[in-house]
């Protein structure tokens, strides 16, 4: 089919009659979707605010933000596996290895900052390639592998922690966490970074051959190899990028955290990331979704947890209502989808 | 297909007319072995579970484990096998029907149902049959809803059951305030997850009382009647399916109320192996779906639909069973149930690498 989406940016227009014909190679930078979601968050905001005064203060705002900020940079990572067609359930036990691995060794060896950075994004790059290389060139499906490899990372972690937990972590990656120095002008660094890697991604997703050629392999695998598409090479390298980002995502959990690791750590963050991704418009079916509708999605996700607590229900109640989103926002794309394909 | 040849039997004999000799027949013989090694996911499962068990007994009999691992220890390790089957035989169902099925919310049905039943049987005094009856069709309900949303609507099964799964086990927790229910009715029903002496075996009840009938019925379901057919059809080929008159909607939507029903009876089960109906019986640590879609993969069941056979689930439940019984008497202590992971996890990856392989060398069946 001929959606907007997946026509090759790299081409030239005049080989794409129908995109000339409507004037643009490419979908509208801001999708409906988004604008919808940022309507909900605004009224959720509202409705919150008038629920409990609190709720609109700085005290309630960047903890927010800085709570958004590992969720949605998994989703982006997130957003570029499912694109392709897959999915990735491994990275909540992805983030338990990276952290552990980091947050002892900062207990140990006092490991500076860019180090531990540095190490975490490598273990996540390592364990998301170990997905990419199983899914891209065993050629099975993407969440069967994910489910295997969750659990083996689940292992390797448990392993770590050694059925204790970590404690006294220091306090190296405090300019990613919730305090004083973990902001500037109030911004928490950790939501600010987030936010330019999402730009980053957004551009490569919409303007580079390569993020185009992302687009292609989830419409139409097949086609996008008849074309010229290296399939199996991007679809690994989609899950690599994820493994990086969630490395990244570990290193904000645990400067979030207390001076104390305990084996939960990164529990659901794999379902939160793709509500978050589902939310934000993407289609799970892949070749549609955009790297900005998985911030909102998460900013969404994020938005009802803490609202939830701040009106004192039980904390719980949350999922059912990330839940109804969830569906509210398939519904959304599915009702879309079925009037594109009408009209 | 008939020209897929092993690399272990080179020879092919293309002429139909020339009777097979003995000489051939032999020659032949490792690689129609390996061949039903690889295609027929029965005899691969037959093979490694016997594997598993002489493994473990020879090292019982060389006292490497903590205790012994023969017949009666494999025997009570059953009771851990009843969910199992029981959930593998709901995602065999689902994910038989097609397009993209599988259900995660089966973890988040038994939670819920667990708290329902656990109302009526511990809280409202009902009778035990009419509590069950009533986990049953409530189990059923919840399929129903995953069942309209992607079989008449049309929702992605994966992100659906993952919404449901959430809704369901929230309101699992909130339904009763996080606590909960152990009345007196219900730590009674324990007896009932007893073991009986089957053969001079500790076998455990609920294998006879559950799991043996789900799956008896799963299979006639299955093998035995036009619904079976028309879900194996509506699972290879959901258009051609819909071209040949069969409503196919309905039938997709059956095997999740058939899922959710499953879940439902689990739910009992494992109200009556805890003596209390638990918020996160079935959501706890990795939850049970995540256990069940592994035993349906490995036991041949096709994610993309349309193939998997009831004993197949059974045997893959069995090897997964007895394998982390043996890894608890192997390695000690909390390290035991991490090892566990590590072979669930290693066992699923192996089994889809496999079954990756054999569709590419032999053409699927």
């Amino acid at each position: 089919m001929t959606t907007t989406t997946t026509g090759p940016g790299s081409s030239p227009p005049s080989t794409t009659h129908e995109a000339t014909a409507r004037g643009r190679v490419l979908p509208f930078p801001i999708t409906g979707q988004e604008i919808v979601l940022l309507a909900v968050i605004v009224v959720l905001w509202v409705v919150l605010s008038l629920a409990t005064p609190a709720f609109l203060t700085a005290g309630s705002i960047v903890p927010l933000f800085v709570a958004t900020a590992p969720v949605a940079l998994i989703g982006i990572g997130m957003t570029v596996v499912i694109i392709t067609g897959g999915i990735d359930v491994s990275v909540g036990s992805m983030v338990m290895v990276c952290a552990v691995v980091v947050a002892e060794q900062m207990v140990s060896s006092g490991l500076p900052l860019i180090a531990a950075v540095l190490l975490s994004v490598v273990i996540g790059g390592v364990l998301g390639l170990m997905n990419g290389v199983l899914i891209a060139y065993g050629r099975v499906h993407a969440i069967i592998i994910t489910f295997g490899t969750a659990n083996l990372f689940r292992f390797l972690g448990l392993q770590l922690f050694g059925g204790t937990t970590v404690n006294g972590i220091p306090d190296t990656l405090d300019v990613f966490g919730r305090g004083g120095s973990g902001r500037t002008l109030g911004i928490p660094h950790s939501f600010l970074l987030m936010l330019v890697i999402a730009g980053l991604a957004w551009y490569y997703m919409r303007h580079t051959p390569g993020g185009r050629h992302l687009y292609a392999i989830g419409g139409d695998a097949n086609a996008a190899r008849l074309a010229g598409v290296k399939v199996q090479r991007r679809v690994m390298l989609a899950y690599a990028l994820t493994g990086l980002l969630t490395g990244l995502a570990a290193c904000f959990v645990i400067a979030q955290g207390t001076a104390t690791l305990a084996p939960n750590v990164g529990d659901g963050m794999e379902l939160a990331a793709i509500a978050a991704v589902v939310i934000g418009g993407t289609s799970i079916m892949g070749g549609r979704g955009s790297v900005f509708g998985t911030v909102l999605g998460a900013l969404l996700v994020q938005t009802v947890t803490s609202g939830v607590t701040q009106l004192n229900w039980p904390s719980q109640l949350a999922s059912l209502f990330i839940g109804i989103f969830i569906l509210i926002a398939v519904g959304a794309d599915l009702l879309r989808q079925r009037t594109r394909r009408t009209a | 297909m008939s020209t897929a040849v092993t690399p272990a039997a080179p020879t092919r004999d293309d002429q139909p007319a020339k009777p097979a000799t003995e000489q051939s027949l032999l020659r032949r013989l490792p690689g129609t072995l390996l061949r039903a090694l690889l295609t027929q996911r029965i005899v691969l499962l037959l093979v490694l579970l016997l594997a598993v068990v002489v493994t473990f007994v020879a090292l019982s009999q060389r006292n490497y484990l903590s205790a012994a691992y023969d017949t009666s220890y494999m025997a009570t390790a059953l009771i851990s096998a009843v969910p199992l089957v029981m959930l593998g035989l709901a995602e065999l169902l689902v994910i038989t029907s097609g397009r993209g099925g599988i259900d995660l919310s089966v973890g988040a049905i038994v939670s819920l149902t667990s708290m329902v039943f656990g109302f009526a049987y511990g809280q409202w005094g009902w009778s035990l049959w009419l509590a069950i009856l009533l986990a049953a069709a409530f189990g059923g309900l919840l399929g129903a809803i995953n069942g309209y949303l992607i079989a008449f609507i049309g929702y992605p099964a994966l992100i659906t059951t993952l919404a449901t799964y959430y809704a369901f086990s929230s309101v699992a927790v909130v339904i009763n305030d996080q606590q909960p229910i152990s009345t007196a009715p219900i730590q009674k029903l324990y007896s009932t997850a007893a073991s009986v002496n089957v053969l001079g075996l500790p076998v455990p009840l609920g294998t006879l009382t559950f799991l043996i009938p789900t799956a008896v019925v799963v299979w006639l379901v299955l093998n035995r009647t036009t619904y079976g057919r028309r879900l194996y059809a509506i699972g290879t080929n959901d258009v051609a399916a819909q071209w040949a008159g069969i409503d196919v909607r309905r039938s997709r939507f059956t095997a999740y109320v058939m899922a959710g029903v499953v879940s439902g009876l689990v739910a009992v089960v494992t109200v009556a192996q805890f003596a209390s109906a638990r918020p996160d019986a079935g959501t706890a640590g990795n939850g049970m779906a995540l256990p069940a879609i592994t035993i349906a993969v490995l036991g041949g069941v096709a994610i993309t639909g349309g193939v998997g056979r009831v004993a197949g689930v059974v045997l893959a439940t069995l090897l997964l069973v007895w394998l982390n019984a043996g890894i608890l008497l192997a390695v000690p202590g909390n390290a035991g149930s991490q090892f566990q992971l590590f072979a669930l996890g290693a066992v699923l990856v192996f089994a889809a690498l496999l079954n990756g392989l054999t569709t590419r060398r032999y053409g699927g069946r």
